[in-house]
Formats: structure tokens, C-alpha cells, sequence
């Protein structure tokens, strides 16, 4: 891996992260757990569609351990970690379906992906009781990740313009 | 044509959600209700029958305080970092158990009536 990738997945991870605390200081609307828009991944689905699938995931995971340590939440990494990966398993292989122009399609798959590992785990530690979260956590994952979607879909277009890649 | 199929996939998802979300908000009028920390029973009350009170329920050196008030209960305090317990508020879907994730805890009603446990089973 050259200098230059280096620089750039440390850059991505960095906005990730920037992203994730900004988001953490907005107040969340709907106190239910799990429930988030999860705006960070605008760059999980951009790099997604950009890195190969190795570096997509140093980046996620670096995000994640970084994330939960700002945060001050070690619970949170657990669920997101299962999230992550089930949803980055399934992104790199819709990657292969869906076209980049209807990112925002791959996207909303990968937000209900994050929230069926997120309740797997769930159920795990709580026992099945859980599972009445779960539609909250559908209807949520396809908002969110039409929202983020779109979002990395103008991140797309922006750094189309500006010639980068 | 592929892209309607798959943004149909994604409205379905959409509606399984909201149907389920429909299903489980519906109210519940039972009064047993049990408090659930790792799979086991802490506690069980008939919200009817019990006096008000709050109780400090401990996880890994963290406390809920749960309040119960005229027959009704909700969690009034908590030291985990996200609070999302307090701000559900008072126990009302029959479904919907009140759950705090950090400190593995859960209150919930109990399915009194067996003839509908043996329905939905």
C-alpha cells in the first residue's frame, strides 16, 4: 500500500469520524435503541464503491474503535462491530449488482443489514424479548440509509467535478 | 428493470416495518409486569396491586433507578451514557418493553392470558 491510499483512508476515516461526533451532539428524536441516521457511513458507502474491499474495512473498523472510545460507549462497539459486518459483507457483494448511480439502493440494503446484526446481537445478550424492536429498526434503516445514500451520491458528484478519481 | 425489482424489495422491507411497527404498538391492558436483566427475573409485580415505590437495580457497578407510580411504570434515572430508558417513559406498548442496552436490562408486561400465548405460539 503506498503513501498516497494511506493518506486517503486516513483521511476518510478521519471525516467518518468527525461526522460521528458532530452527529453524536444532535439529539436524537426517537428514543429508541438503535434508532440513529448514522451519517458516518455516508463515507462507508462511498469508499465501498471506491477501495477494495480490504481497505473499506480498515477503515469501517478503525472508525468503529475510535468512534466508540469518543463516545464513551464500549457497548455500542459491540453492536456496531456485528452491524458493520454483516453489512459490509453484503455491500461489497451488492456492490457487484447494483450499479453507483443508484447508490442510494445498495445503501438502504446496508443500513437493514447493520440493523439485523445489530438486533442478532442484541438477542444474544437479552434473550428474544428484543425482537419487537425490530420493525422500528427496519422502517428506521430504510430512512436512514436512503438519507446517507443520497448523501454519498453527492459526495460522488462533487468529487467527480473536482476531478478527483 | 432490475432497479424497480430492487427498489421494490426496498418498499416491501419498508411496509414489513410499518405493519410490524402497527402490530406492536398496539396497547395492552395487562397489569403483570417483570423486570428482566441477562434473561433472569429480578422482579415481578402486579402494577395494580403494588404500592408506589422506586427500586435501584445495579449492572457492573451502574444503576437504574425504576419508579413505580399509580400503577404505572418507568425507569426515572439511569447512569448509562445514553438515557434512552428515561426518555421512553412510562411502560405502556404491551409489545414494546422498555430496554436499557448498557445495563442489559428490560421491563416488560407478561402475557397473562394463555389462550392468546398459545394462539400467537
Amino acid at each position: 500500500m503506498n503513501v498516497k491510499k494511506l493518506t486517503q483512508l486516513a483521511m476518510l476515516t478521519g471525516i467518518a469520524l468527525i461526522i460521528f461526533v458532530v452527529e453524536m451532539q444532535i439529539p436524537n428524536p426517537f428514543p429508541l435503541p438503535g434508532v440513529k441516521l448514522g451519517l458516518a457511513n455516508i463515507i462507508t458507502v462511498y469508499a465501498i464503491y471506491h477501495y477494495r474491499a480490504r481497505e473499506v474495512i480498515m477503515i469501517v473498523l478503525v472508525r468503529l474503535l475510535l468512534a466508540s472510545i469518543f463516545g464513551g460507549n464500549m457497548m455500542a462497539f459491540l453492536y456496531s462491530l456485528a452491524g458493520s459486518a454483516i453489512c459490509l459483507a453484503g455491500m461489497l457483494l451488492l456492490k457487484r449488482v447494483i450499479d453507483e448511480k443508484y447508490i442510494w439502493i445498495s445503501s438502504v440494503f446496508g443500513a437493514v443489514l447493520h440493523n439485523i446484526g445489530q438486533i442478532l446481537v442484541a438477542v444474544l445478550i437479552l434473550g428474544t424479548s428484543v425482537l419487537v424492536y425490530f420493525p422500528f429498526l427496519l422502517v428506521s434503516g430504510c430512512l436512514a440509509g436512503a438519507f446517507t445514500g443520497i448523501c454519498a451520491q453527492f459526495v460522488i458528484h462533487r468529487l467527480d467535478i473536482i476531478g478527483d478519481k | 428493470m432490475k432497479k424497480n425489482l430492487l427498489i421494490g424489495i426496498c418498499i416491501t422491507i419498508f411496509l414489513i416495518g410499518v405493519i410490524g411497527i402497527i402490530w406492536v404498538l398496539l396497547p395492552q391492558h395487562g397489569t403483570e409486569v417483570n423486570i428482566v436483566q441477562d434473561g433472569v427475573i429480578l422482579y415481578q409485580f402486579d402494577l395494580s396491586t403494588t404500592k408506589d415505590q422506586t427500586i435501584d437495580i445495579e449492572y457492573d457497578g451502574r444503576i437504574n433507578t425504576v419508579q413505580i407510580e399509580n400503577g404505572k411504570i418507568r425507569v426515572l434515572d439511569a447512569d448509562c451514557p445514553d438515557h434512552t430508558c428515561v426518555r421512553m417513559g412510562w411502560l405502556e406498548s404491551g409489545t414494546l418493553p422498555i430496554v436499557c442496552l448498557p445495563n442489559h436490562l428490560i421491563i416488560q408486561f407478561v402475557d397473562t392470558d394463555e389462550s392468546i400465548d398459545a394462539v400467537a405460539k
